[in-house]
């Protein structure tokens, strides 16, 4: 399974050149399965520039983990939205409110935008995604309700012995403390459990987090404490916060890596989410180094 | 390892973990999952102590009883009217607690509806109604 990082900003796209290594797209992220079939993670302005790589007639599905606007507002922009020979499907939380097109639709429709869903040269399906494991291509998918604000969903996908979980928004520590809390009361651990690759919120220094409880996102320590519960092989660190520049980002890097390496963990398994890398995820047979001690 | 609790569930223990209002939270088949320190000091035993429980256990444990100091039937519980009709309840009546005493008080349990499915489970607030009645029965 391979992976790359089209955006990895949270909240809003954050241009400039102090942002120019780490990126100021937001989150998306393209899976290429073993089979080479494709699966995109979200539709942050990431998917903007994914879909100009996209030259083949493409039959492609995107994962909505949520619709807050840095999961979607590329998906007007997508190229592929404007082939006739495109083939889409759009998956994404349920709501008792209104279908996931109609959501949707409240983005694509005017004011905000010049073109309607229905004026789409492409051929677009948008479907609710079902509470039991489904196949898309190779691999197999499973989704659940995790916790952020809304409704928002956590994907984890199994080709073969590989897992990757994607859970880019979620604060699993807002009114409990992760190290004490039995697995069965902490937001996305089955999702996230013995993950070969974890791709987690981490849009905070801790000493920012205070002044954020309660928004959806996680400080650091407590996306460290999460993988390390849930027994994560490598954790990918995403949803940069708009404010941080490439230097802060750095520096988060490394106190991150101190952190894990405190834990008793490899510090190298801790990575960055930079727009534009790409990682090769294969299954990870050494134990994850935290498991138990955190 | 316990199977993970659906996430309406985890939200609502979080919150009755952080509030003063004694209250219990219950599964979609009843069975008492949690409940907090407020409750704890009520019933006179803590949730870490007293653990999970099916309603059966936790009937037979802390009551209720009713004003003539009979079982108040499972079925007539709000706890029960709710996780089952997915509808609000109230009650007043009697509990024992863990040292013997026992106390009058108020419920109203609260269905948590996510889906259409149904309810996946309910809160239970306890408002105590003045004193002990009686202190190590």
């Amino acid at each position: 399974m391979k992976l790359k990082v089209w955006g990895a900003r949270g909240s809003v796209p954050s241009p400039g050149p102090e942002m120019n290594r780490y990126g100021g797209n937001t989150s998306c992220v393209e899976v290429t399965l073993a089979s080479g079939d494709q699966l995109i993670l979200d539709a942050g302005t990431g998917i903007r520039t994914l879909g100009l790589d996209l030259t083949v007639s493409p039959h492609v599905n995107i994962l909505l983990t949520h619709l807050h606007l840095d999961h979607i507002q590329g998906l007007m922009f997508f190229p592929p939205c404007f082939r006739a020979d495109a083939d889409l499907t759009i998956w994404g939380p349920a709501s008792p409110e209104a279908s996931l097109e109609d959501r949707v639709a409240r983005y694509i429709s005017a004011p905000l935008s010049p073109v309607e869903v229905r004026e789409l040269p492409c051929s677009v399906s948008f479907r609710d995604t079902p509470p039991s494991e489904w196949q898309l291509g190779s691999a197999t998918i499973r989704c659940e309700a995790i916790n952020h604000r809304g409704p928002t969903l956590g994907f984890r996908i199994t080709e073969g012995d590989t897992t990757v979980c994607y859970i880019p928004d979620h604060e699993p520590a807002l009114g409990t403390s992760l190290v004490e809390t039995e697995p069965e009361w902490i937001s996305g651990y089955d999702l996230a459990r013995d993950a070969d690759l974890l791709i987690h919120d981490c849009q905070y220094l801790d000493d920012e987090y205070p002044l954020h409880a309660g928004w959806g996102h996680s400080g650091m320590s407590d996306t460290l404490t999460f993988a390390s519960r849930v027994g994560a092989r490598r954790l990918l660190l995403f949803h940069h916060d708009p404010l941080h520049a490439d230097g802060f980002l750095d520096n988060l890097h490394a106190a991150a890596r101190r952190r894990w390496a405190e834990f008793g963990g490899d510090p190298a398994v801790v990575e960055m989410a930079m727009e534009s890398a790409e990682l090769e995820i294969g299954p990870v047979t050494t134990p994850a180094g935290l498991a138990t001690t955190a | 390892m316990a199977a993970q609790k659906p996430l309406e569930l985890i939200l609502a223990r979080n919150l009755l973990t952080s509030i003063s209002t004694p209250a219990f939270l219950v599964d979609q088949t009843a069975a008492l999952v949690f409940y907090n320190e407020a409750a704890g000091a009520l019933l006179g035993r803590s949730f870490e102590d007293a653990g999970r429980m099916t309603p059966e256990e936790w009937t037979s444990t802390y009551g209720p009883f009713d004003a003539e100091g009979k079982p108040v039937e499972l079925d007539e519980l709000p706890t029960t009217r709710a996780v089952r009709d997915g509808r609000p309840a109230h009650a007043v009546f009697t509990i024992r607690s863990a040292n013997g005493g026992t106390r009058e008080i108020e419920s109203s349990a609260f269905p948590i509806v996510a889906s259409e499915e149904g309810s996946s489970g309910a809160m239970i607030f306890f408002w105590p109604q003045g004193a002990n009645r009686t202190e190590d029965a």
